[in-house]
């Protein structure tokens, strides 16, 4: 009884958490708390989901997993939520020759437009807006993304409990949705939620790893009033001084 | 001098086999021929080619000839023979396109070749001995024209002779030797009627009336004798025939671009069926092109139907290339979504820019393949998603946010920096319903004087409950607008 039992336990295939993986490329977001959760970053290739709101810095967030890699390849927007403004692009350290943005009228065009830029060896990343991924076409793309040495960024809308209202109507389908959500076969799937100060992770799924839900990190990626706040409660001189002329 | 002349007897029905072959044998290929077959013709049918100017068959195939057919028999006659005779009409254009396509083949071989196609048949004369020099000999000259010749799978006769004129009876005799000497030429002429000469009828019946009925006699006979009893063309004729005169010819000349008329052997319902015509002219489209050391970026299918207007195919490629293998795949992205009006007749594939292969810009970086598969990417998106599908944001020259990025590719770069520039901007602002904070602003924005609406904006950043920030502005009568968002 032992002894087949080892020989199981010898098996060069069975994988367990305990032991992880070192060699892996991983790319740092730049977030510490983050990156120690996902253990260095996310994976250099593969397939990742964020499920978000649209404008809640998501984007912004892989700032340095877009900008600092392969720069020499191309980052590929497709089906963008709005129309992509370069002088933001510049900002987030993105020269527009490296940009390519690809206008699609069906889900399925922008799929296949994925995997065709993942399959051409041309892309570092792909960043696709899709509502939904069914489980074979997550696997094609994170295939694509793997063999061609490319990241695939998924940018789906959150699917959760709707209102009181619906929710008795909507559990049958929304429990199955999420079943098969969670079994996607890629790298990592995250869900971000906003708060007023500062942006919550959640790791739903990562490979070689363990889910963590709660990641709070304080994120800014739009400028702010600070500045002139900080210059107001410091402000020692009278309104009068202020608007002297000397 | 010495020129061959090569009578091509059945051009049409030479491509009509031609095509037939080819669809078989790619069908065969790619195993989907059960559905197919029914729309092409086997390669057993009796084929006849009919001109319906001269109420004859001027062309017909050997299974037509076991049938009883022949050439200068009258449709109802060949029909009263075959009932299931294959009949295409003929058309004096489409045999002299073919006629043109021969003559690209062999103009690297030979510079010399003049055009001669008259109402039912056409031909070719080539000049030779000016060549002998540069093949060492006439025997590997010829060789390799005949090999030029049944590559390009077309049934000829030929002859060869000192002019045009004397070489073109040799061949209509079927003659099908080469000879070089003057003696074996003047034999094997006389032993040809005159009636295949091009003298007019009128002129032949004259001769016959002193007796005079083969080409031996007609050239034995002193030119003086001749003169005075035929017009100037006449004496022409014969003295060219004669090899004393050279009459002036013009030479071809092949276009600067690429032209390939290609007849459909049967109508053609469903634009994926074309892949095997297009794939066949296609890779005349590379052989020509690698002939020459040119690539192409850009290439034109015309469709033509019976009534409605031909329909123009152009294919874009972003990186130039010559090979089958490259633009196929875009050809047949290309037609994914389209319908042909009627059935087709006709594939016509025209190329008209070429770009030089530039071996200078290759380098030994891995960034060179990087390119390359960089626009053949951008060539498949285009090819299935449309020409518009694809762009590259760039920085214009305004500071509004909704005109600082353009999408066209070709407008001057300009540098233009922007703290407060969204993510995204939308197409049209939408009024502002949630509760929301400010978070940064204001920043108040004029639009520019020539625009035809002034409006003054004052801009914020402003954050919702769920935290999503957005570009909030409040117009001059106090409304507040949603124009972006910050991801």
């Amino acid at each position: 009884m032992n002894k087949p039992l080892s020989v199981l336990n010898n098996h060069p295939h069975i994988w367990r958490a305990r032991e992880q993986k070192q060699n892996e490329t991983k790319f740092s977001l730049g977030f510490p708390r983050l990156d120690k959760a996902l253990n260095g970053g996310v994976a250099s290739t593969g397939l990742v989901r964020i499920a978000s709101l649209t404008g809640v810095g998501e984007l912004s967030l892989f700032k340095d997993v877009i900008c600092q890699h392969r720069t020499h390849k191309l980052v590929v927007f497709i089906n963008p939520p709005g129309r992509l403004q370069s002088p933001w692009l510049e900002n987030l350290g993105l020269k527009t020759q490296q940009v390519l943005v690809v206008k699609t009228h069906t889900q399925q065009e922008s799929l296949w437009a994925a995997e065709q830029c993942l399959k051409s060896t041309a892309c570092h990343c792909v960043v696709l807006w899709s509502n939904t991924i069914s489980q074979k076409e997550a696997r094609r793309l994170q295939v694509a993304a793997t063999h061609n040495d490319a990241l695939c960024l998924l940018y789906t809308p959150v699917h959760r409990p709707l209102s009181s209202s619906s929710k008795q109507q909507n559990r049958p389908l929304s429990s199955a949705q999420a079943s098969s959500d969670d079994a996607l076969p890629i790298t990592l799937d995250l869900y971000l939620q906003g708060t007023p100060h500062a942006l919550s992770v959640n790791i739903r799924k990562q490979r070689h790893g363990w889910p963590k839900d709660n990641i709070v990190i304080s994120h800014k990626w739009t400028p702010d009033n600070n500045a002139i706040k900080w210059a107001m409660t410091h402000n020692t001189l009278s309104d009068q001084a202020l608007h002297s002329v000397s | 001098m010495l020129w061959a002349y090569i009578y091509c007897y059945q051009l049409t029905l030479d491509s009509h086999n031609r095509a037939t072959r080819r669809t078989a044998a790619h069908y065969q290929e790619s195993c989907v021929g059960a559905n197919h077959k029914g729309s092409s013709l086997p390669l057993s049918t009796p084929v006849v080619v009919y001109c319906s100017k001269i109420n004859k068959i001027v062309q017909c195939n050997d299974i037509a000839k076991t049938e009883g057919i022949e050439i200068g028999h009258g449709l109802a006659q060949a029909a009263a023979l075959c009932p299931y005779v294959h009949v295409l009409p003929f058309n004096e254009e489409n045999e002299r396109h073919m006629l043109t396509q021969l003559a690209h083949r062999l103009y690297p071989l030979a510079s010399d070749i003049v055009l001669d196609s008259h109402a039912c048949a056409g031909g070719l004369a080539i000049r030779l001995d000016n060549l002998t020099h540069y093949y060492g000999g006439h025997e590997p000259l010829w060789k390799t024209l005949t090999q030029a010749l049944s590559e390009s799978d077309v049934r000829y006769h030929f002859g060869c002779a000192w002019t045009i004129e004397a070489a073109k009876v040799l061949a209509l005799q079927k003659y099908n030797t080469y000879v070089c000497t003057r003696d074996d030429i003047k034999k094997a002429l006389n032993a040809c009627p005159l009636s295949l000469t091009a003298l007019a009828p009128k002129v032949i019946e004259s001769l016959a009336r002193v007796g005079i009925t083969s080409v031996q006699q007609l050239l034995d006979m002193p030119v003086q004798e001749l003169g005075r009893r035929f017009d100037n063309n006449t004496i022409m004729y014969l003295t060219a025939l004669r090899g004393e005169t050279f009459p002036r010819v013009t030479l071809f000349r092949p276009l600067e671009r690429f032209d390939n008329f290609l007849l459909l052997p049967f109508d053609v319902e469903n634009i994926q069926h074309l892949t095997p015509f297009v794939t066949q002219q296609l890779e005349h489209l590379s052989h020509y092109l690698r002939a020459r050391n040119l690539y192409t970026s850009n290439v034109a299918i015309y469709i033509q139907f019976r009534e409605a207007p031909p329909m123009n195919i152009e294919i874009q490629s972003a990186l130039p290339q010559s090979s089958v293998k490259s633009w196929l795949p875009l050809f047949t992205l290309k037609i994914e979504n389209l319908v042909l009006p009627e059935p087709a007749t006709a594939v016509e594939l025209k190329c008209h820019q070429f770009e030089e292969i530039d071996t200078h810009n290759g380098d030994f970086f891995s960034d060179r393949f990087n390119d390359v598969a960089q626009k053949q990417l951008i060539g498949r998106l285009n090819a299935k998603l449309g020409d518009k599908s694809t762009f590259q944001p760039r920085a214009a020259n305004s500071h509004q946010f909704e005109y600082m990025t353009v999408t066209e590719p070709n407008v001057p770069e300009y540098a233009y920096a922007c703290d407060t520039a969204p993510t995204f901007t939308f197409d049209v602002p939408t009024p502002l319903t949630q509760p929301t904070q400010i978070c940064f602003g204001p920043l108040r924005l004029n639009s520019e004087w020539w625009h035809d609406r002034p409006t003054k904006r004052d801009y914020f950043i402003a954050q919702t409950p769920q935290s999503v920030r957005l570009l909030v502005f409040k117009d001059e009568e106090s409304r507040w607008w949603v124009q972006g968002l910050f991801c």
